[in-house]
């Protein structure tokens, strides 16, 4: 039968990985409606199907592979694939999201997404060729890098267009930080690659030939008009021509970008690691994702020195900072070696850099020693220490087994006050936003569904102040504060619609360029987008409950998960110490509660707790979930508390 | 001489980035669905990140014009452009082994031949392309 609404294949793949059984299971109508796709999609089978109990490496945890209403069109930068599952290294909601080509291709083989749950007993790979799909031996391909897992299955099958998103060492041992791969992207954060690990799933290789229908003739002319919004931004010619390195400059000269683990906001020598370098020095080509009019991406190659011969493909901007800046490396071609590492192994950049500064920072203050390190000296600014650490912990070797496991676990076992130099939020590393010189991130990194992440609340408008957006966005009336990086006002508001407009983002499923940063569109055109795609109506206020539904639900599995308001702070350097430039004075400690409380006061969530509340829940047509956690007892019983008085 | 596709580009900036914008444009102009398998301009992804895109040259000796044994390959009088004739078409695939470009294709669900036919003179893929590598020019064959 013919799936209600546009957009979709109206069918999605299950795959139970224990008994080798894969079968094909309509979608739902109700599905679309209430949660829309990708990240909706996998939020609400996760609440549903992974309980409290569940650890995140055994078979009962799920992992959906998802695509969503527009994925797979022409509408610009739907090409993107979101990954959920629960995270190895937070043990709540996790999610990943990736640009490339394998979205698109699982949508014309015919489906909107895969759960998989069990675990094989020996190394697997799903082969997908529109209707048929199977699960098929990996033993050859387990322990090769992704770049090669790719060209094995390319070979094997004979067809040089086959989409694979793979696994290397690094998902194979369950490094908790693991990516997942297809052709140099990455689902990288949250450990989805983990997870794949975990379940002995080598990678997907997917090849369709089918229709992407969608309902409104109108949808093609308004994609085009779309598209040339987003070329007419101001920032977008910047953004293609530089990708996310342009923000090195940037950032360092706000003191937004994270030095020496987060002691300062700016680096000395960020001008010998700027996208100026980057494109002089290496540069060999700009790439882009599927539907993509910016083309963010750099395929860049060090052509002399100790690291010549490495070839990178997606060195952005997080990489350079996380295995820059963050370890105080100054050299350029080692950060795009380490990339070209963590890409072959499947590595999360931001995580992998995070863990590393740790551990220098732990090393320069004896908590720990040569002796633990197995002879290594890790010290800031020596690229080789970077390009080690990452050996060892790919390959969970010495320290970097303990390394493996993330900051707040290594911590945990380092002891002696390791937990200090741990920059992360929920056991989530810290991406490259020093909240102190961005304070919407204050709030942003600690209400992030997934842990210390910006990209669930993306607020871009404080950053540098673009004022245009925020007047178009929010109204005359905020400005100045609202534009201001250093002001905490009106940034809970600007973080909540973020993260509902987010939601959607990653449910549609889009990019975040294009809607977030650059602010070229919008919820009125990204509503009318998919009502064109899909037939249904969505306005505005259907889109934001929509998105409201999605970031609670979020919320509740965390909850569920034992979640509540003392998990969600930023950490202790960061709440204690002040930031640099114009950051300089400022420190979290005193900012985060008022934030927060107002952020629940908007959300309509119990202040004290920070669960949301039956009221809101039910409002959003999540009452089941409000019993389910009431008798779990983690719903806020303000009656009661009322009452009492 | 002809106009065809062409790919005008200059590296590392200008360039192709493979996003294959251009197949998505082709296959709804032609067959108002989104489907790469329906376009007639193909995005070749290489190593290197090395993308360029496999069109037809509108060949002034064609040939798939010669060897189609059904007849069904004919010049469009306005553009010069060398076209299948669906009707006439029997899906053999001669045409498709003879093209030295490897710019004919089998539509995946018909049995027929497909190949780009300019969009009557104002190529759909041209004007879809964000990065402004495509063109509509006449460069000879």
């Amino acid at each position: 039968m013919k799936f209600k609404y546009s957009g979709y294949t109206g069918r999605y793949l299950w795959v139970d990985l224990t008994s080798g059984e894969v079968s094909k299971v309509p979608t739902g109508d109700w599905r679309a409606e209430l949660y829309l796709g990708g990240s909706g999609f996998g939020t609400k089978i996760l609440w549903d199907e992974v309980s409290a109990s569940v650890d995140p490496f055994s078979p009962e945890n799920r992992l959906i592979f998802a695509t969503g209403p527009l994925t797979g069109t022409i509408w610009p930068t739907a090409g993107r694939l979101q990954v959920i599952g629960k995270s190895p290294l937070t043990g709540i909601y996790g999610d990943a999201n990736s640009g490339g080509h394998f979205a698109p291709e699982l949508k014309y083989a015919g489906y909107d997404m895969i759960i998989f749950q069990g675990r094989s007993e020996k190394p697997v790979y799903l082969w997908i060729e529109d209707d048929s799909a199977e699960l098929r031996d990996a033993s050859h391909l387990w322990g090769e890098n992704t770049w090669e897992t790719e060209k094995a299955i390319r070979q094997d099958h004979g067809d040089d267009q086959i989409r694979v998103a793979s696994i290397g060492l690094a998902g194979e041992n369950k490094v908790r930080f693991a990516a997942i791969m297809t052709s140099g992207r990455a689902a990288a954060r949250a450990g989805m690659g983990a997870i794949m690990g975990s379940k002995n799933l080598k990678c997907i290789a997917v090849r369709g030939t089918k229709d992407v229908e969608v309902a409104s003739d109108e949808f093609y002319d308004y994609a085009y008009e779309i598209q040339h919004q987003i070329l007419a931004n101001e920032y977008t010619p910047n953004t293609s021509r530089y990708g996310t390195p342009g923000l090195v400059t940037l950032m360092n000269e706000i003191g937004r970008f994270p030095t020496k683990n987060f002691q300062r906001g700016d680096f000395e020598y960020a001008d010998e690691i700027s996208a100026g370098v980057l494109e002089k020095e290496f540069l060999v080509r700009r790439t882009g994702c599927f539907a993509c009019p910016i083309g963010c991406g750099r395929a860049a190659e060090v052509r002399n020195g100790p690291y010549k011969g490495t070839y990178t493909e997606g060195i952005e901007y997080e990489t350079i900072n996380s295995l820059g800046a963050r370890a105080l490396n100054r050299d350029m071609a080692s950060i795009l070696k380490g990339d070209q590492l963590c890409d072959s192994y499947g590595l999360d950049t931001i995580s992998t850099g995070g863990v590393i500064a740790f551990a220098i920072e732990c090393f320069e203050n004896g908590i720990v020693t040569k002796e633990d390190t197995g002879g290594l000296e890790p010290k800031w600014g020596d690229p080789e220490v970077v390009l080690q650490l990452i050996e060892k912990i790919a390959r969970r070797e010495g320290i970097g087994d303990v390394l493996a496991e993330g900051v707040k676990r290594a911590a945990q076992k380092f002891g002696n006050g390791a937990d200090y130099y741990a920059i992360h939020v929920k056991g989530m590393e810290t991406s490259a936003q020093d909240p102190r010189a961005q304070q919407s991130y204050i709030l942003g990194h600690i209400t992030s569904t997934r842990g210390a992440d910006h990209l669930k609340s993306f607020p871009c408008i404080d950053e540098t102040g673009y004022v245009d957006a925020a007047v178009e966005r929010y109204g005359r009336q905020y400005l100045p504060e609202i534009v201001d990086g250093v002001s905490t006002k009106y940034k809970p508001m600007v973080v909540k619609d973020g993260e509902e407009f987010g939601a959607i983002i990653d449910s549609a499923v889009v990019c975040k360029f294009g809607t977030q940063f650059p602010p070229c569109y919008y919820w009125p055109e990204l509503a009318k987008g998919l009502s064109l795609a899909t037939g249904m109506t969505l306005d505005v206020a259907k889109m934001k409950k929509i998105g409201e539904r999605i970031y609670n639900l979020q919320r509740c599995f965390n909850v569920r998960e034992g979640i509540s308001r003392k998990d969600d702070t930023q950490p202790k350097r960061i709440l204690m110490e002040s930031g640099s430039k114009r950051a300089k004075g400022y420190s979290a400690g005193p900012l985060q509660e008022p934030m927060l409380d107002e952020y629940f006061e908007l959300r309509k969530w119990d202040k004290k707790t920070g669960w949301p509340t039956r009221e809101k829940l039910e409002e959003l047509d999540l009452k089941d979930v409000a019993d389910s956690l009431e008798k779990l007892n983690r719903l806020p019983n303000l009656q009661a508390v009322n009452h009492n008085r | 001489m002809g106009k065809r596709v062409v790919l005008k580009q200059n590296p590392p900036l200008t360039t192709c980035v493979g996003c294959r914008t251009c197949e998505l444009a082709c296959s709804y102009e032609h067959h108002k669905t989104f489907n790469p398998k329906k376009s007639r301009i193909l995005i070749a992804q290489r190593e290197r990140a090395i993308n360029f895109p496999v069109v037809c040259a509108q060949c002034l000796k064609a040939p798939c014009m010669e060897v189609c044994p059904s007849k069904a390959i004919v010049r469009d009088s306005k553009t010069n452009a060398v076209v299948i004739r669906e009707d006439l078409c029997d899906g053999c695939g001669a045409c498709i082994s003879s093209c030295p470009f490897k710019a004919i294709f089998m539509h995946p669900e018909k049995n027929i031949a497909i190949k780009c036919d300019l969009c009557g003179g104002d190529p759909s893929c041209v004007k879809h392309c964000p990065q402004s590598v495509l063109y509509y020019a006449d460069v000879g064959v």
